[in-house]
């Protein structure tokens, strides 16, 4: 029984100690984010820079990182300083959310002759682990559900369909949500084409468009998808002031502050708002991708395999569910 | 809007929910979502069951000096609330009105009229208040005891005494002490930012700080600056809702663990506000009320007390605190003094 005693202490002294400093062991993270500056929207979404900093900062707390904040700034040259920073520092992982292609492959060259691990947002790093929105299936699940409502509610008629927003922006996020938005509809609607009305991103030509389009379709029920919540909002007052509420309906893509609040802040999605002509918006969790992107981090500094490609999990966010999803605490 | 309205809208309001929640609620499995409670199936009492005689008579030995020091804010027009929240009173002085005096000794009178949300100023969060789903301390299934004027269990009125001692912890001397105090612009005296979270290591800190072992009993009360901000108001109201120093999950669970009666702080929710998970809505309110009868007491003014502490290196007093009989109420707005 001694001997037994003896040995298991033993092994506890050699043991712990190395225990302890894995469970201590803290690491230092840089986190290069795509654009700080005030009003401009990543992704076209509506969300901020410092909203996706801010999840960073929030996420972090009860995690063994201490993090070191960069803002790329949109800018490739800002954003190779910034690596540069990062490697000089001695970091132990790279968090890298920059559009530059060619910024990025040289990142990825740097950070690897430095033997820093990277993670990239959005857009691949080569040889990097990537964290990205999927904007295909987000722009089905926009479409299908125009579609179900239709079959639903207007199954003796074939409606209109239309996208709204900035659908001349050539990047591979928007391309892969209009395509995913017109496969969505189109498998509950077989014969419907959504046609593209051009806002150029900007919510009061959207609002214009629109009316201009309801204008051309007095005796159709209109399906419309937008590319963000703003758009969506400016579709909803485009449809009310043609008198078409009973006859229109808006899914969106997003899920900003600008289509939702709390308990106390009321907006467009709200559990008080069930009949709303704003169906829904499809969740991208900008503002949690920090609760989404560090256990990746975390898991890579552990020595852990991670998947090459890690992707949000999107759904509607409607009346239904939007407090569940996003649980206010604008109350106590 | 006039007062009528004003409590037609509430009970309108208050009605719509109930159907509401009579249909959405009524299958939750209770016994699977919420702990039981230690103090039997039919208990409404919660943690205040903890309080014994001995254990009051024990916190009496805090009474040294007889000193009295507030802990509540007075509940007045400008203090901050969420969204519709409103505590109003009128005053009633019809007999101020000449000629309207009673008898020959000219007697009048006054009284008043409250048109109050319950949870406003310092206030207590009774059991009625949290819940997951329908179902709330002890395994309650409170869609089966709404009504439109109240709860038909764990209403204030089942609560014991909370003559016990209280215990003051100085997060921010804690957090100053430990050079990772990141205060916030708006706060006129050192307080923790909104958002930083309270671990059972810090809470062991405070503790230490004073060399305080907390007791079975005791009433647990949080100082993070941040009430600086509810007495800057209206200035400050914004910042004050916006977000908040406060417990973490595990802290949260630690305190539990030691049998407390309540956890009080000088914020609006004691928890830390954002959560640690964005996902979970006030996870220590479920944790606290829900699932282990502990009070939790909002917007508690800690300054006088903290600072008491400091100065005589003494953490701990006798709690004097009474909640209104208001039966099948959820919460109400308390005072609360420490007698030292």
């Amino acid at each position: 029984m001694k001997r037994r005693h003896f040995l298991l202490g033993t092994l506890a002294l050699v043991v712990s100690p190395r225990a302890t400093s894995a469970e201590t062991r803290r690491f230092r993270v840089a986190f290069a984010n795509l654009n700080e500056e005030p009003g401009t929207w990543i992704e076209g979404l509506g969300f901020t820079g410092a909203e996706i900093r801010r999840s960073f900062e929030l996420a972090s707390r009860g995690l063994p990182l201490d993090l070191i904040y960069y803002d790329n700034a949109g800018d490739a040259e800002k954003a190779l300083a910034n690596a540069a920073d990062a490697v000089s520092r001695g970091v132990d992982l790279l968090i890298e959310y920059n559009s530059d292609a060619a910024a990025n492959a040289e990142i990825g060259r740097r950070l690897k002759t430095a033997g820093i691990p990277v993670l990239a947002i959005s857009y691949p790093i080569p040889g990097a682990p990537l964290y990205t929105a999927d904007h295909l299936a987000a722009g089905r699940i926009a479409g299908k559900a125009l579609g179900q409502f239709a079959k639903e509610n207007w199954s003796e008629q074939t409606p209109v369909a239309a996208i709204l927003g900035d659908v001349a922006d050539p990047s591979p996020s928007v391309t892969a949500r209009i395509q995913g938005m017109t496969e969505g509809l189109r498998q509950e609607l077989p014969n419907v084409s959504p046609i593209r009305l051009d806002s150029a991103g900007h919510p009061v030509r959207a609002e214009g468009v629109l009316a201009k389009f309801l204008g051309t379709q007095t005796r159709r029920k209109v399906l419309v998808a937008t590319l963000d919540d703003a758009s969506a909002l400016a579709a909803k007052s485009a449809i009310e002031t043609a008198a078409r509420t009973s006859d229109c309906v808006i899914v969106s893509q997003g899920v900003s502050r600008s289509i939702h609040g709390g308990a106390s802040e009321k907006k467009e999605i709200d559990p008080a708002n069930r009949g709303s002509i704003v169906l829904g918006s499809v969740a991208y969790y900008l503002d949690r991708y920090g609760y989404e992107v560090l256990p990746i981090a975390l898991r890579m500094l552990q020595g852990e395999q991670v998947p090459e490609r890690t992707m949000t999990n999107h759904i509607l966010i409607s009346a239904k569910n939007v407090f569940v999803e996003y649980p206010p605490y604008d109350m106590n | 809007m006039k007062p009528t309205s004003i409590v037609a809208s509430i009970a309108l309001s208050a009605f719509a929910l109930l159907c509401s929640l009579g249909v959405a609620l009524a299958q939750a499995d209770c016994k699977s979502l919420v702990k039981a409670s230690p103090f039997g199936p039919d208990d409404q009492v919660g943690a205040t069951n903890r309080i014994t005689p001995a254990v009051t008579k024990a916190a009496a030995a805090e009474i040294q000096t007889g000193a009295v020091v507030s802990m509540a804010y007075n509940l007045v027009d400008g203090v901050p609330l969420f969204g519709t929240r409103f505590t109003k009173t009128v005053l009633t002085a019809v007999a101020l009105v000449p000629g309207a005096e009673f008898g020959k000794n000219k007697l009048t009178y006054m009284e008043d009229t409250y048109l109050s949300q319950s949870h406003v100023g310092t206030h207590i969060d009774g059991m009625g208040h949290i819940g997951v789903q329908d179902c709330y301390y002890n395994q309650t299934p409170m869609g089966k005891f709404v009504t439109q004027n109240g709860i038909k269990k764990l209403g204030l009125e089942n609560l014991k005494s909370f003559a016990t001692r209280g215990v003051i912890l100085d997060m921010v001397k804690v957090f100053q002490d430990a050079g990772k105090l990141k205060t916030n612009p708006a706060c006129r005296t050192p307080c923790l930012d909104g958002g930083t979270v309270i671990t059972e290591a810090d809470i062991q800190a405070a503790l230490k700080m004073y060399n305080v072992t907390l007791r079975e009993g005791d009433a647990v009360f949080l100082h993070t600056g941040w009430g600086d901000l509810f007495n800057q108001f209206p200035a400050q109201n914004a910042n004050y809702n916006k977000a908040e120093a406060g417990l973490g999950k595990a802290a949260a669970q630690w305190l539990a663990d030691q049998k407390v009666v309540l956890v009080g702080a000088d914020n609006w929710a004691v928890e830390v506000i954002p959560g640690e998970d964005a996902q979970e809505a006030f996870p220590v309110h479920a944790l606290l009320l829900t699932n282990n009868g502990i009070h939790i007491i909002e917007n508690v003014r800690t300054d006088l007390i903290a600072a008491e502490a400091a100065s005589s290196k003494r953490a701990t007093f006798f709690l004097s605190m009474t909640v209104p009989k208001a039966a099948g109420t959820t919460g109400t707005f308390v005072n609360i003094e420490a007698i030292r």
